[in-house]
């Protein structure tokens, strides 16, 4: 990968979340696409106001749970009709309602690793550099107490000193540039 | 998303009037039409069903009865021990639900006159109830041995009087609690604000055992009147499944209540998209407890495979009964477990009341599937009659007025108890955390 150089964006600290939803709905109100809100804690309404509500988890949770019941299900008829084929009680070898219960663990337990390892890979993680953690307010304040908006260089909008001074009309607490 | 208009950073304020919006008496209207529809269709079946050769016009009316009794009386005394969870629970939910689930406790008369009929026109329903000689009964071939020893030493549980003192107990309980509870309910609005803490320490005290006999006293009541329309079969899941059934019915019922009520004040301020996601998932729970227990009942009768309890299951696979469980199977779990997935359903007032109202069916179906192969005729022999179709009409009728006196307890009280650590917290915007 070429060493990239420049400007990442430009970040804008906020006290409260509420002034972070209320610029970020405005900044993509105004065609903003490539921006990001960074929260401490789960701000719903932060990923709403930029429209980020859609993403892949889901469908890789629900492939996953599919998956894990497909496939410990055709393992167990597999084993007991193919395999194995024991009479127990004199029940049919395919017998479905001793099946389920294994199935349906492995569906969560599939469903469950889809999930959480899916969110990390989407998420792009683990990464080993974030050119925001170059800003300083960012590494004390966005684990701790402050929301920051960042809008992004790769926006076609973006203007350095243009954007800097829509940023600051949303009257942040400050606005940094964030060189990668 | 748009959808949200108190999303700015401005508090809301309580509406000055809190009771029931006056649109609630069209529902009642409405409910009051639905019954007399249903009483017309459910007579004009029994006549139907009458002319029909071998017809059980009375026997299908009971029958149905009994399944409309099982929802009203899931209704008002599963409302009731939702409240009691809820006062033992806490949380944001019970300012929603509390005086829903308080006049859904208090139709508690009208499900006791429902018993009534039963206790009085029902017997005919209970084969142990109809045998007084088993040995002669077992000798012309009435019932089989197996029936006849049940009958015979179940005979100190099964008989009539048990059956009626039973039931006459239970709903003294029952009737206590639901005074109890609402009379405090009341009393708790009309104290300032620094009596919460003792109110609900009160509450909790009184729920407490009150969750417990509910549930011993549900299951008797589950045996008595379903259960052991099958003298033979017993089952020590059956209570639990019942009450998990009405935890079922009643939260999908509350939810539509709550949405409904949110087209006016003061629910339109406090129901926020937040509380209708939680009630949502919540009754997500629901569903899976319900196929949890009803799949664990039917795996532990399936391994066994003992001669005393298979034949329960195969009189409802067996002959025609097999189509009625799988559909049975997806009505009451996978289609709700599927559609409560997604969060854009449990966030879309529409669409969940869809869900719920889909949902109450589903349980009205599942007794159907649980209720009828009790019957000679019927086991093992899924057929058409014109009687089979007052598992529709009656319910429907009774849950109809039953819906009718609900609304008319719901109109009594403030909609919102104000006397609750929670009000200032549902009255915030939604992402002023």
């Amino acid at each position: 990968m070429p060493v990239r150089e420049g400007t990442y964006g430009l970040l804008a600290e906020f006290d409260t979340p509420t002034e972070l939803v209320v610029a970020a709905k405005k900044a993509y109100a105004d065609g903003w696409r490539r921006l990001d809100c960074y929260t401490p804690y789960p701000v719903e309404e932060a990923a709403e106001a930029i429209n980020f509500h859609r993403n892949k988890v889901p469908l890789l949770t629900l492939i996953g749970g599919l998956m894990g019941l497909a496939a410990m299900f055709l393992l167990e008829t597999w084993v007991s009709t193919l395999a194995y084929p024991l009479n127990i009680g004199g029940r049919p070898t395919y017998s479905w309602p001793a099946f389920i219960v294994p199935a349906y663990e492995w569906t969560i337990l599939f469903a469950g690793l889809s999930a959480a390892f899916g969110m990390l890979a989407l998420n792009g993680l683990p990464e080993l550099y974030h050119p925001l953690f170059n800003a300083p307010n960012f590494r004390d304040g966005a684990t701790t107490d402050k929301f920051f908006l960042c809008l992004e260089a790769l926006d076609p909008k973006f203007e350095l000193a243009e954007t800097k001074k829509y940023l600051q009309a949303l009257k942040p607490a400050s606005v940094v540039e964030v060189e990668y | 998303m748009a959808h949200d208009e108190h999303s700015n950073s401005h508090t809301n304020t309580l509406p000055a009037e809190l009771g029931a919006p006056a649109f609630v008496g069209n529902w009642q209207k409405r409910a009051i039409v639905v019954g007399v529809v249903f009483t017309l269709l459910a007579v004009l079946l029994a006549v139907l069903e009458n002319m029909s050769p071998n017809g059980l016009a009375v026997d299908h009316l009971l029958r149905g009865w009994l399944l409309g009794l099982m929802m009203s009386f899931g209704f008002a005394v599963g409302g009731l021990a939702l409240l009691m969870v809820q006062y033992l629970s806490g949380g944001k939910w019970g300012l929603l639900l509390r005086r829903p689930l308080e006049a859904m406790s208090r139709t508690l008369p009208l499900v006791f006159a429902f018993w009534v009929v039963l206790a009085i026109f029902g017997k005919k329903l209970y084969l142990w109830a109809n045998i007084s000689d088993t040995a002669a009964a077992l000798k012309s071939g009435i019932i089989t041995e197996a029936q006849a020893h049940a009958i015979d030493f179940k005979h100190p549980m099964l008989n009539w009087n048990t059956f009626i003192i039973t039931g006459i107990v239970c709903f003294l309980i029952w009737g206590f609690y639901t005074w109890r509870l609402n009379a405090l309910g009341l009393k708790r609005d009309s104290e300032s604000a620094d009596t919460t803490p003792k109110w609900i320490k009160k509450m909790e005290n009184i729920s407490g055992p009150g969750v417990i006999i509910y549930a011993i006293t549900l299951t008797a009541a589950a045996i008595y009147w379903v259960m052991s329309l099958d003298p033979t079969w017993y089952s020590s899941v059956y209570g639990l499944l019942f009450l998990v059934g009405q935890g079922y019915m009643v939260l999908a019922f509350s939810i539509i209540v709550s949405i409904g009520l949110s087209k006016g004040e003061p629910f339109k301020t406090v129901l926020r998209v937040t509380e209708q996601h939680d009630l949502a998932k919540f009754l997500f729970a629901f569903v899976m407890l319900n196929i949890y227990l009803a799949f664990a009942q039917f795996l532990i009768i399936w391994s066994g495979n003992l001669p005393e309890e298979i034949p329960w299951y195969l009189d409802r696979i067996r002959g025609g009964w097999g189509v009625i469980i799988t559909l049975d199977f997806f009505f009451h779990w996978l289609i709700p477990f599927s559609l409560l997935l997604s969060r854009d359903i449990k966030r879309n007032k529409k669409r969940l009341v869809a869900v719920c109202s889909w949902m109450i069916f589903a349980r009205a179906f599942d007794l159907f599937w649980l209720i009828e192969p009790n019957f000679k005729d019927a086991a093992r022999n899924l057929h058409f009659s014109w009687g089979i179709l007052e598992y529709a009409a009656v319910p429907a009728a009774m849950l109809a007025f039953w819906f009718a006196y609900f609304v008319t307890n719901l109109k009594t009280r403030p909609l919102v108890q104000t006397n609750d650590p929670h009000v200032a917290e549902i009255l915030e915007p939604v992402h002023a955390h």
